[in-house]
């Protein structure tokens, strides 16, 4: 039976199939999942996401978040995610910018914001490590 | 019968009315149409993690994290989501009919000024008031809930709860009141709400014990505070868009009142003008024969 596999982030479903394995990058190194895997719940750090599918990989690079495995069902929740073919460089480049600008010029920020820069500020480095990997 | 001028004048105030309502129809529509985009999108997200939580809390029962002992209940905690303006409806009305229902001693945290006006008017005990925008920003969200999270852990309230208008659709919006913490009863909300909707999890049903990387300890701490943040934020979206679709049915419902009360005016003050025309010509023609 193969796996269903579903990354959703708060602003859509990014990704809904049925697949043959994941490896999902988490706080503690990757981990490659298979069918009759056991339950599992882990943390997701920000990182490429590799999905096999009839012998085809596709990448996908994720924001920090946790994963979920029960039954041949493995469920991503991530704070962002993107394919690897949509991943725009010049943009993902200006944000990091911006993002790392005001963390570095601003000390009066409060915790959930510099939380959330900090948030994509990773989610960049890791859009642009997936870019680079391939080329 | 009224004179021909009084019924111009009402027709002149009602035509303004009219146009008043229509943009407000229109800005209200247009808002509703980014509330609703906002709450459906974030709608897969949010019940994926209750049945993440919903499986984790039925695994570690025996855990000590405060998020999930239930406390003997002396006094809620009820965050209260309404608007902040008005015109919108029964919706913040049917709010406070579910507040009236709280019956044993409650601390209340309000977003928006409707909620924080009732609460201070009917003298229950308001605690905060926190700002939300038409936008809803995370961030605005987040401070509200860390407060309430910040009295639960202090046991100055011995539950989480918040009443908000879940959005259904355009038409239909209903008063809620949802249970956050402690979690213990999260998992029987969630088999009740899914028994309704009858949702797919139960084919993947898996009794193995759960592994937990790194370990469930660093996993919980990190998960539970974060789903609440995340699981107030959602409700917070779908009060949002119940709001600007209440707003837009009822300013709809004005215009469309109005309109039915123009025709009715033209149509009195037409026959009034012709009244007079009639009358006038009649007083003419007996003139002449009278010469």
């Amino acid at each position: 039976m193969p796996l269903t596999l579903e990354i959703v982030t708060p602003e859509a479903r990014v990704y809904s199939d049925t697949i043959d394995t994941v490896v999902i990058p988490t706080v503690e190194g990757e981990i490659g999942i298979l069918p009759g895997h056991i339950p599992l719940l882990t943390q997701v750090a920000a990182g490429e996401l590799r999905v096999t599918k009839d012998g085809k990989t596709a990448h996908l690079a994720v924001g920090g978040g946790f994963a979920d495995v029960k039954g041949d069902r493995v469920s991503v929740l991530a704070e962002s995610a993107i394919a690897e073919e949509k991943i725009d460089v010049n943009a993902v480049e200006e944000a990091r910018a911006r993002a790392e600008k005001t963390l570095k010029e601003k000390f009066d920020l409060e915790p959930a914001e510099v939380e959330r820069l900090e948030g994509v500020v990773r989610f960049a480095v890791a859009q642009l490590t997936v870019k680079a990997r391939r080329r | 019968m009224a004179s021909t001028r009084d019924i111009r004048r009402r027709i002149k105030s009602v035509k303004n009315t009219r146009q008043i309502t229509k943009a407000m129809e229109l800005v209200a529509a247009s808002k509703m149409k980014k509330a609703q985009q906002a709450a459906l999108a974030g709608r897969p997200y949010s019940q994926l993690m209750s049945r993440m939580l919903a499986a984790l809390a039925s695994r570690v029962e025996e855990s000590q994290h405060p998020f999930l002992v239930t406390r003997e209940v002396r006094t809620r905690g009820v965050l209260v989501i309404s608007t902040d303006k008005g015109l919108c409806g029964p919706l913040n009305s049917n709010l406070f009919k579910l507040i009236t229902d709280v019956k044993t001693p409650a601390k209340f945290v309000a977003t928006g000024r409707k909620g924080a006006q009732f609460l201070a008017r009917t003298k229950r005990d308001l605690v905060a008031e926190f700002p939300i925008s038409d936008r809803v920003a995370f961030a605005e969200v987040r401070v509200a809930v860390e407060f309430m999270v910040k009295l639960y852990l202090e046991g100055t309230i011995d539950t989480f709860e918040v009443i908000y208008s879940r959005f259904r659709n355009t038409l239909v919006q209903e008063a809620m009141i949802r249970p956050i913490l402690p979690l213990g009863n999260l998992r029987s909300f969630i088999e009740s709400a899914r028994g309704s909707a009858k949702a797919e999890g139960d084919s993947f049903a898996d009794t193995r014990d759960i592994l937990f990387e790194p370990d469930a300890q660093t996993v919980l701490e990190a998960l539970l505070p974060f789903y609440v943040n995340r699981h107030v934020y959602q409700l917070a979206l779908s009060a949002k868009a119940s709001e600007q679709s209440a707003r837009m049915v009822a300013m709809k419902t004005a215009k469309d009142n109005a309109t039915k009360l123009l025709g009715d005016l033209t149509l009195e003050y037409n026959k009034a003008r012709q009244a007079a025309i009639t009358q006038e010509i009649l007083e003419i023609a007996a003139a002449s024969f009278a010469a």
